[in-house]
């Protein structure tokens, strides 16, 4: 930087007053340290108001009995809302509906993200706008997604089942919300179509970023287009799968929206994962946003938790390569 | 000379601080929306008018979030002068001291010497107190489709229960045309009313209770009663039914898909706009094998939170909005039952076929017997959700009806019922 080269050039040994040199530059040093401060403030000052101080209220509300029909009787119950969570006798199913969540979704987007990102690659006529539909599901509001899919996937008005029966495929509408199986399938569909345009954006980015004469090579070496995408392609663009896989992990499981617009966690629970469990606690349960934010916590520690294991064999897996 | 001017001055100042206050009354409604607004913001606009320097200021938060909004509001003793309290809200906020002791007010209401049959006793359903002025009341009846009926030469309503199974199994054929509007979610409300009406002795003030104090789910008529219903959603309703609110049940019901439903005077607002005049009837609800049903008497009105600062402007507010006028033009637009027994005589519309199931069955108190919700227990949230749970693993077969009474047994026990 050039700041402290001029810091440096200031500790000349031949200047005039010697006695005063660490001084002055004492006070440098801490000016600056001072002005470097003074442009941290602004932005730790919302991260702490808008992240850090809800996180750790929430992290001392799973240990109090705070509902709001008790607001003024509020004390420390220790791991009594820790317990309830865990042995309210679903979370065992909750935890896999959790899982299942997560593992198909993002493997799916992400598949279909890839596929969607190496063809729209090559310009062709008409890639920009085709570009913006493909990416229109990702400006929408989860919410809403959730409450236009739930009117699609009706087993009386759907206009899916319409379509199937009008196709001759199906006889009678397809129950698609009274079959547990098939209503965790729906919601997982819907949101796989919500997160293909994330993968594809990251995507298509890295795949743009990869030289064109690293693939003249492999063709002139012989490599077929197999061969090439997974020796060049995608160790080219791994590390930003890495991460976008990572992120869509986090994102994914503190995703209630489309669950919550489209079955609310039912069939008997068939589809409710921690989040929608996390929001059901507190409109059915007196608003108990004590035994809410233990779920929470929950949730944030799985999530640190598969971070590091994640982080550790991706890293592991890249000395190996 | 210097006194004078200086007493003029100070009386004009106190003139004009008299003449030129105003009071702004801030209220919330829990039961938003869009078309529910504007019919309250009629009212406002009205008792604005009447009273200048008087300004109301209506919060209207979105439905699904509106009573945390209240609670939280509420705790936090945010300025409000007006909230609306559903009877499922009431108790949690006297509970929390939030709420006004109204009896001062309705003791000495003309108002109140005018309410239904038991508007009274709800009023006071928490501690025997009046914390609210009720604003209308909720009491289920029949809703059926005689055109859809007549195409399978079915005159009228059924009377009894066995009767509208044996309906609607006839004319469903499992692809089109069903015949029960099944409400999957939030089902509290239906699957008690089928149940005890395999009773006949319900105690008036407990639904869940027998008039001898024994719960209702540990009584060999419940298991019948709560088979007959799991029947009419397996013979008679769509299998989707089983994810079904209130929008899908109205949806199915004005398309003809189900011509049978159970539901709320709200529902004939939405009704009249959706099908033309006369399409659909209501009738009083069928009886059991008792011969006998159990409505509950749901409420809503409004309260004065008991920190309020302009608590006599507040309840001239109430008052104004209940005077015979505005609450028939509140009850028809937003569709729900006054509370004032002049209005039923005084606007042909509530005497009109629309009403003729409630005007039968409040008619026939014997047969058709008004009880009440545990709603002042502190677990009645967590049962809406246990109730619906359970009620989703026995349409699917995870649960048997045996076990499902046992758990429900259990939950009333440990609530202290």
């Amino acid at each position: 930087m050039p700041a402290s080269k001029n810091e440096k050039g200031a500790k000349a040994p031949f200047s005039s007053s010697l006695e005063t040199r660490p001084f002055r530059s004492f006070k440098k040093k801490s000016r600056r340290f001072f002005f470097l401060l003074a442009l941290f403030i602004p932005t730790f000052s919302v991260i702490g108001f808008l992240t850090i101080y809800p996180t750790v209220r929430g992290f001392i509300l799973s240990f109090q009995n705070y509902t709001v029909f008790n607001i003024r009787r509020i004390r420390f119950i220790g791991l009594q809302n820790y317990e309830k969570v865990i042995n309210s006798g679903d979370f065992g199913l909750i935890l896999w509906n959790t899982f299942l969540w997560i593992f198909f979704s993002v493997l799916f987007q992400m598949l279909l993200g890839l596929g969607l990102a190496l063809l729209m690659r090559k310009p062709f006529k008409g890639r920009g706008i085709y570009t913006g539909f493909v990416f229109y599901p990702w400006a929408l509001s989860g919410f809403a997604i959730g409450l236009i899919w739930r009117w699609l996937f009706d087993g009386s008005f759907g206009i899916i089942n319409d379509i199937l029966i009008r196709l001759g495929f199906i006889e009678t509408g397809i129950g698609f919300f009274s079959d547990p199986t098939l209503a965790m399938l729906a919601v997982i569909i819907v949101n796989i179509w919500y997160g293909i345009p994330f993968f594809a954006i990251m995507i298509l980015a890295a795949l743009q970023g990869i030289p064109k004469d690293v693939y003249e090579s492999a063709w002139m070496d012989g490599a077929n287009p197999i061969n090439s995408f997974f020796k060049v392609t995608l160790p080219y663009i791994r590390p930003v799968l890495v991460n976008t896989i990572l992120l869509r992990v986090i994102w994914v499981m503190n995703f209630p929206d489309i669950i919550y617009a489209m079955t609310r966690g039912g069939p008997a629970k068939a589809t409710e994962i921690l989040s929608v469990y996390m929001i059901n606690i507190v409109f059915y349960e007196n608003n108990n946003f004590s035994k809410a934010s233990a779920v929470g916590v929950i949730i944030i520690s799985l999530l640190m938790v598969f971070t590091t294991f994640y982080y550790l064999i991706s890293n592991t897996k890249k000395m190996e390569m | 000379m210097k006194k004078i001017l200086f007493t003029t001055v100070l009386l004009c100042i106190l003139l004009s601080s008299v003449l030129f206050s105003s009071t702004t009354l801030r209220m919330i409604q829990v039961f938003s929306s869009p078309e529910r607004t504007k019919i309250i913001e009629n009212i406002i606009d009205k008792f604005e008018a009447a009273n200048p320097g008087v300004t109301v200021e209506l919060i209207s938060p979105p439905y699904e979030t509106a009573v945390s909004k209240v609670n939280i509001m509420m705790s936090n003793e945010e300025p409000l002068d007006i909230v609306e309290v559903s009877d499922w809200l009431l108790s949690g906020l006297v509970s929390m001291g939030s709420l006004e002791n109204m009896e001062r007010y309705i003791t000495h209401s003309e108002q109140a010497k005018y309410w239904v049959d038991g508007v009274v006793e709800a009023a006071r359903t928490v501690d025997d107190t009046a914390y609210i002025m009720p604003n209308a009341i909720y009491v289920k009846t029949l809703f059926y489709r005689p055109d859809v009926l007549e195409k399978y030469n079915i005159v009228g309503a059924p009377r009894s229960m066995g009767e509208m199974m044996a309906i609607c199994q006839y004319i469903t054929n499992g692809k089109d045309q069903y015949g029960f509007t099944y409400r999957g979610i939030d089902p509290v409300n239906f699957m008690d009313l089928v149940l005890c009406s395999f009773f006949d002795d319900i105690d008036p003030a407990c639904m869940y209770k027998t008039a001898s104090g024994k719960i209702i789910f540990e009584d060999s008529r419940a298991l019948e009663g709560l088979k007959f219903y799991l029947d009419l959603y397996h013979k008679t309703s769509p299998k989707d039914s089983i994810s079904w609110g209130f929008d899908e049940q109205v949806n199915s019901f004005v398309s003809g898909l189900t011509p049978i439903l159970f539901q709320d005077p709200d529902t004939t607002a939405l009704l009249n706009y959706l099908l033309t005049n006369g399409v659909y009837k209501t009738a009083p609800l069928p009886v059991g094998p008792g011969g006998k049903v159990y409505p509950t008497f749901g409420f809503g009105g409004w309260g004065i939170p008991s920190y309020s600062k302009n608590k006599d402007m507040a309840w001239k507010f109430i008052e104004f909005f209940n005077l015979p006028e505005n609450a028939a033009y509140f009850c028809k637009q937003y569709g729900a039952l006054p509370v004032d027994s002049r209005i039923y005589d005084q606007d042909p519309y509530f005497s009109s076929e629309v009403f003729a199931g409630w005007a039968e069955m409040f008619a026939d108190p014997e047969t058709y017997q008004i009880t009440a919700y545990p709603i002042d227990n502190e677990v009645w949230g967590e049962w809406f959700r246990f109730q619906g749970d359970i009620q989703e693993r026995l349409l699917m077969n995870r649960m048997t009806p045996e076990k499902a009474l046992q758990e429900f047994t259990q939950f009333w026990k440990d609530a202290g019922i």
